[in-house]
């Protein structure tokens, strides 16, 4: 009984240590700055939620969220579609260099983003894709790229071949069989590299640092950067500016905590 | 998989089994094309930068001049220091921690699915919002972590976290620590329900205490996942820079910088506007990183070896 009440306290004191941090943070969205200043941990005495459509309208999160909004969905749904496709090839066709070319891609996940982001500044410029929202796109995809092969072909890996065999004797072309054979029994597994996907490129901040520099193309994260620098002292304010930054992400977590939890631990449980 | 060929009954299907190349080609190249585009390409250009000197519009070649640099560099090796000793603490510090949470859980603690999800979340938040809520956590007047430090009188700890360079790095460690050690609880938990339950009670019937148990059946028991983890994290502290940018920038006096934003700095803030030199940089460190994440592979499976 004794240990048990001492495993009560070591969880109850880690998820304070866990989610303390977010706690105090929506506190302090709701309080004016004067109000902080005065005790930054009293609980909000009148709520100011007024303080959300001033951050909003004050900044340009508005841009920010578009533009985020823009180059995620468009990277994950070009990410989806070219991963799955390269993932079913490797899984579903025995060919010699196969594993070469799997290890190929596999081997970019531990490159350590500066060996390409130097080069990647100089070539966007040469294209003319340098601070703009479609180069920013193409990096995102050749930075997802590896992780979603992996994850997509270790599930394809698993479809039994009979099924194909079954379906090559019914006249399905290659095409078919990756369209309708495939991708609808790989569904749960597209849905976790999408949600995964979506949640690292929301996050996303060296490459769009490097590579985006006008005001009005930045995405989230540089964004609440900017907002930040504006807002100096004034902590009630960025305090906000963060909630409007969390949110989103805690409303995907809410519907999808299972899958985004597969997703993230996926391949590390051998 | 590749057992499958033996298992196929029908020859007549596998003498049809030719090889569809047009298929193949049509399905990798699309990802071949954004691989090589956006990934090959610019390794290979990042190489090539590296035995220059890159100025706008103005390229000359220079040997090995940026290497014999390199090697003289103080703040490089200040940088390498530092990240190596991330990349060796966090694993360590985040794992530990993570068994133990999950060994917690996995004693059936109530509300385990409430606690799963709560622990998780910090690893959802981007490093931007993450190190913006820490920099008020270290505030010297204000911050939580001195707040608490007051309140329980150990007024002497109190102190500029991340504004002195001599605990300015652990106190960065213990924001990832914070961040990741839930993602690989969960990891762990997941590992631990997959485990044999006749094993683990077996043991208990052997009456074993809890150290014994956990030290020779469980910890084995779950090594695999162990090794994953550990790689996986140490992987990601290489590649540490957002964190920093935020919090810190590398200072103060170069203690929190990182191999990242070292880098980072000699390409895109020093006005020298060279790109070669930080080319040379990340060209060594990434042989650096791949060297030691095939040690960390090697070592590891080396031990399995004598073990098995």
């Amino acid at each position: 009984m004794i240990s048990r009440a001492f495993l009560f306290v070591i969880v109850a004191l880690y998820t304070a240590f866990a989610a303390g941090p977010f706690l105090w943070v929506a506190t302090m969205s709701l309080r004016t700055t004067s109000e902080i200043s005065l005790d930054h941990y009293a609980w909000p005495e009148k709520l100011h939620w007024d303080k959300f459509p001033q951050a909003w309208f004050n900044s340009n999160y508005s841009v920010y969220f578009q533009n985020s909004t823009l180059v995620v969905i468009s990277a994950v749904i070009v990410l989806t579609v070219v991963g799955a496709m390269a993932a079913h090839c490797f899984a579903r066709y025995r060919f010699r260099i196969n594993r070469l070319l799997y290890f190929v891609i596999f081997s970019a996940i531990i490159f350590p983003p500066q060996i390409t982001i130097i080069a990647l500044f100089q070539i966007l410029v040469d294209y003319g894709l340098y601070n703009s929202l479609l180069g920013l796109t193409l990096v995102y995809i050749a930075v997802q790229l590896p992780l979603t092969v992996y994850i997509l072909e270790s599930f394809f890996a698993r479809i039994p071949a009979d099924l194909f065999d079954a379906a090559r004797i019914d006249g399905y072309a290659e095409w078919d069989i990756f369209w309708k054979v495939s991708l609808p029994i790989a569904m749960p597994a597209i849905a976790t590299t999408v949600i995964l996907n979506t949640i690292l490129l929301w996050n996303e901040f060296l490459y769009a640092v490097v590579l985006i520099t006008d005001e009005a193309k930045r995405t989230l994260p540089l964004g609440i950067q900017r907002f930040m620098g504006d807002q100096l002292e004034d902590v009630g304010m960025i305090a906000t500016g963060l909630m409007i930054a969390i949110i989103p992400v805690v409303i995907i977590y809410i519907f999808f905590s299972e899958k985004l939890i597969q997703g993230m631990t996926a391949g590390a449980v051998k | 998989m590749e057992a499958a060929p033996g298992r196929r009954p029908l020859p007549l299907i596998s003498s049809v089994q030719r090889q569809p190349w047009g298929a193949i080609i049509a399905f990798l190249l699309p990802a071949f094309t954004i691989y090589t585009a956006f990934t090959a390409y610019p390794v290979v250009r990042t190489l090539w930068n590296s035995f220059h000197t890159v100025l706008p519009k103005n390229e000359e070649f220079v040997g090995l001049d940026n290497y014999a640099a390199l090697a003289q560099d103080e703040i490089f090796r200040r940088a390498v220091g530092n990240t190596f000793i991330w990349a060796c603490a966090s694993p360590l510090a985040e794992i530990s921690i993570a068994l133990l949470l999950a060994l917690a859980l996995f004693a059936k603690i109530p509300g385990m699915r409430f606690f799963r999800v709560a622990w998780f979340t910090p690893v959802l938040m981007s490093y931007v919002v993450v190190g913006i809520i820490w920099v008020w956590i270290y505030n010297y007047d204000w911050g939580a972590a001195n707040a608490i430090l007051r309140a329980l009188g150990l007024e002497r700890w109190v102190q500029a976290w991340i504004g002195n360079p001599k605990i300015a790095l652990p106190s960065l460690i213990l924001v990832t620590t914070w961040m990741w050690t839930g993602f690989n609880m969960v990891v762990l938990l997941a590992a631990l329900h997959s485990l044999p339950s006749e094993v683990i009670e077996a043991a208990e019937l052997d009456n074993c205490g809890w150290g014994a148990k956990l030290w020779h059946i469980i910890i084995p028991l779950v090594k695999p996942t162990l090794l994953n983890l550990l790689v996986l994290s140490f992987i990601g502290k290489m590649k540490i820079f957002d964190l920093v940018w935020i919090t810190t920038k590398g200072g103060p006096l170069w203690s929190t910088e990182t191999a990242s934003t070292y880098t980072y700095k000699r390409a895109f803030e020093w006005t020298t506007f060279d790109l070669g030199y930080p080319s040379t940089i990340a060209a060594v460190w990434f042989v650096i990183v791949l060297a030691a994440v095939l040690a960390l592979t090697w070592l590891f499976r080396q031990r399995d070896r004598l073990e098995y």
